[in-house]
């Protein structure tokens, strides 16, 4: 806790949202702004959760706020592109200077499509470890909810949502696998009060932009909308959409020649319907239908 | 009085023919050696001086010149002594050397005759340039009766070598080796059996044994990599005759057989650490280049643990032998060509910490560290290899209860089976199959052939990358003893790559 959290005292204080380097259009239009923010190597999961979300938050006219780190910050970021709504990047470094530079071409389109780089450190300031904290912070300053999208203990994400937190903003988490570590942080903000996020209506009711949402627990959920891969191998059942499994697990698990299984996968893989992940196989969720 | 002995010096696999004069005239006692002469061989003067003496001959009190022919090739190694003593003894008593004959071995200063690397080499070669007769070391002579039709002298001391040559005392000469494959290699170093879990690797190093094909290991410290690697040779067939002969010639050339066990039938497994040079990986060396550690793998396995430590160069220059199977290294003394047929077998780790996607432990690593650490596998080398797999780390609780698998004894037998197969076909493994002989005798059914397309669209895969799942289907298919490539065989095949690693 030691360093991060003294990076959090001393920065606490949000800094003067008038003195931000901008690139791009700024002010933003108005609008509600949600930063959506999650682990910089997130599980197929997240990075889909992410992306949807932003991309139906977008639709819904809420301006996505992120980071534009690896991972779930480039999905949301890409998402609200797809929707064609207004994203803002916030940077930990000065606003010339891009971070990660394998996001450059993001970084050029959230300025051609509209939206904005922002950042709380002068030009030129290259990418240092004790910025991020800080700009982090800033992040929640920019928003009015922050949702989290997948973190592991002692995330960045989760220094964002503490400092929302202090500001009043509302938190809220999406819930992960149990089995995952990249639940653990996300977990534990919903333990503590944070609103669980399902689909982008929780956070538009959140903001108070339609009334409360009450999903029937025992209905079957109405989902962020992905559609889960139809095939009808008898493979697809065994696959989490979380955590990667090998083909010799699946091999064993179903008692099938390694050689077939492996031939199987592939032809799942052509036909968009599982990913490799981490040295295994993963279910790829794709992205449903339009909706809000 | 003039002397003619001949003798050889190798240059690489071949040997050239040096004829070693020696004339005793009168005049102011002294010992001249011409001829090109590098260093070792010139150090020849006091060696040969010393055993003469010791071995109670007389060495002439005179000028003595010792000349070796032709005189603008450049001459290395000791081998050169015995023929120079021989040569100035034959020259003092005034006799001819028997003819087509040639001699080999380094002099000790009691006059005993001691071993000099790459007999069988010389042995082959004399025998093709006209030699009926090769005096070489005792201690070689079994190397050298390996070659047919060829009469071995086998030579303990000088003053024997002597007498033989003077009609006084016969030494009786080494017999032919008859040479009789053993099918029946001895124990295996490593068995499948003692491999746990596994089943995508153990599947795979069973593909690359029945094709040939190159083979790329990724997995944490700890998963098993060098063990699934080592089981690798223990489920080839064993050598054929021809290939134990080229296996034999690089040992003799870098002096590393087993005395009077010169043929050995289990293949090459070698493991070269990561520190290696170019010059130790390929071959080199002044004058002319040795065999490295690609030519001592030859028809075996070369297995580079830490794949992304090597040395970027040394990587890059092993893609001439991958893809010809031969290696040819220029030196000042000339061009060597060795043959380098081997199954690489590359292991690595994910990321530089080796944890990435452990389901225990977690990467340490930043995606660029990661990314960095995969770029330097990518590009040309990876190219090559046909199966890419993953290897999983097995919890060490549960190592008890992952299922044994298979021994290597019954995948030997289907690899031996797929073998013949493609050699009966083709003439060669399916990994060595060009793209042309590939649409030859790879015929893809329509549906298979749609299948590869459509990935290859899907994925943009490469040329190479084409031609390299298409090889592996031919085995896939091979090893169930199929004729036609079946959909599922190209399906398998395409699922021997990583993700991460580029395409």
């Amino acid at each position: 806790m030691s360093w991060k959290r003294s990076a959090i005292d001393c920065t606490m204080s949000p800094p003067d949202l008038s003195a931000l380097n901008t690139r791009g259009r700024w002010p933003p239009p108005a609008g509600p702004r949600v930063a959506i923010v999650g682990s910089r190597r997130p599980s197929p999961y997240g990075e889909a959760v992410a992306e949807q979300l932003a991309a139906d938050l977008a639709r819904a006219g809420v301006i996505v706020v992120s980071g534009l780190a690896l991972g779930c910050d480039a999905a949301a970021h890409r998402g609200a592109l797809t929707a064609g709504g207004f994203t803002v990047a916030v940077m930990g470094t000065g606003v010339d200077i891009v971070y990660p530079a394998a996001h450059l071409h993001l970084a050029e389109e959230i300025v051609a499509g509209g939206g904005a780089l922002v950042s709380q450190f002068p030009r030129g300031t290259l990418p240092r470890r004790q910025n991020f904290p800080a700009r982090n912070v800033t992040m929640a300053a920019l928003s009015d909810a922050v949702v989290v999208v997948e973190a592991v203990q002692g995330s960045g994400a989760l220094i964002t949502a503490e400092a929302a937190l202090d500001l009043h903003k509302e938190v809220m988490a999406v819930p992960g696998s149990v089995f995952s570590p990249l639940s653990v942080g996300t977990h534990a903000l919903i333990r503590d009060g944070a609103g669980l996020v399902q689909n982008a209506r929780d956070v538009l009711a959140a903001l108070g932009r339609i009334g409360e949402v009450l999903d029937d627990p025992l209905a079957t959920p109405k989902g962020l909308g992905f559609k889960l891969p139809a095939g009808r191998d008898g493979i697809l059942p065994h696959l989490s959409d979380v955590l990667a499994l090998n083909a010799a697990e699946i091999a064993r698990k179903l008692q099938l020649p390694i050689a077939e299984v492996l031939g199987r996968l592939t032809a799942l893989e052509l036909d968009g319907a599982v990913k490799r992940h981490q040295g295994g196989y993963v279910r790829a969720l794709r992205r449903g239908k339009e909706r809000a | 009085m003039l002397a003619t002995v001949d003798s050889c010096v190798l240059a690489g696999l071949e040997a050239r023919r040096v004829e070693v004069q020696a004339d005793s005239a009168n005049g102011e006692t002294k010992f001249f050696l011409v001829g090109l002469a590098a260093t070792s061989v010139k150090e020849a003067r006091e060696r040969v001086r010393s055993a003469i003496k010791n071995s109670g001959l007389d060495f002439p009190r005179k000028r003595l010149t010792v000349n070796l022919a032709p005189a603008e090739m450049r001459k290395e190694g000791s081998g050169l002594d015995l023929p120079i003593a021989i040569a100035i003894a034959l020259a003092e008593v005034g006799k001819r050397a028997p003819a087509r004959s040639a001699f080999l071995g380094e002099l000790a200063l009691d006059g005993a005759v001691r071993h000099v690397d790459g007999v069988l080499v010389a042995a082959r070669c004399l025998k093709r340039l006209g030699f009926d007769r090769v005096f070489v070391p005792a201690v070689d002579a079994s190397e050298a009766a390996l070659i047919e039709g060829l009469e071995v002298i086998p030579c303990e001391n000088l003053a024997g070598v002597f007498a033989h040559l003077l009609g006084q005392a016969q030494i009786a000469p080494q017999p032919y080796t008859e040479v009789a494959v053993d099918s029946t290699s001895g124990a295996l170093e490593s068995d499948l059996a003692e491999v746990h879990g596994q089943e995508e690797a153990r599947r795979a190093i069973e593909v690359a044994a029945a094709g040939g094909h190159h083979l790329l290991l990724s997995g944490p410290p700890g998963s098993g990599k060098t063990m699934l690697a080592r089981c690798l040779p223990g489920i080839l067939p064993p050598l054929e005759l021809a290939e134990a002969f080229e296996v034999a010639q690089v040992r003799s050339l870098l002096g590393d057989l087993v005395p009077g066990r010169p043929l050995d039938w289990t293949r090459p497994f070698r493991a070269p650490h990561h520190g290696i040079s170019m010059a130790g990986l390929i071959g080199g060396g002044s004058g002319f280049a040795m065999p490295g550690e690609i030519s001592r793998a030859n028809h075996g396995v070369l297995f580079l643990d830490e794949l992304a430590e090597f040395q970027a160069p040394v990587l890059q220059a092993l893609r001439q032998p991958l893809e010809t199977g031969r290696v040819t290294i220029t030196r000042s003394g000339g061009s060597v060509t060795y043959p380098a047929r081997f199954t690489l077998v590359a292991a690595t780790n994910p990321c530089p910490c080796g944890w990435l996607g452990d389901p225990v432990r977690a990467c340490r690593c930043t995606q660029a560290v990661v990314d960095g650490y995969q770029r330097r596998l990518s590009g040309p080398l990876l190219d090559r290899i046909d199966l890419q797999v993953g290897v999983r780390r097995v919890p060490l609780a549960e190592l008890a209860s992952e299922p044994r698998g298979e021994a290597s004894a019954p995948v030997r037998d289907r690899v031996i089976a797929a073998r013949t197969r493609s050699l009966d076909r083709q003439g060669c493994l399916n990994a060595q199959l060009k793209p042309r002989r590939l649409r030859e005798v790879a015929l893809l059914e329509p549906g298979s052939r749609r299948t590869l397309e459509r990935w290859s669209e899907q994925k943009g895969l490469t040329d190479r990358g084409f031609h390299r799942a298409w090889r592996v289907a031919r085995t896939a298919a091979d090893l169930e003893g199929a004729e036609a490539i079946e959909d599922r065989h190209v399906l398998e095949a395409l699922g021997y790559r990583l993700h991460d690693v580029a395409a």
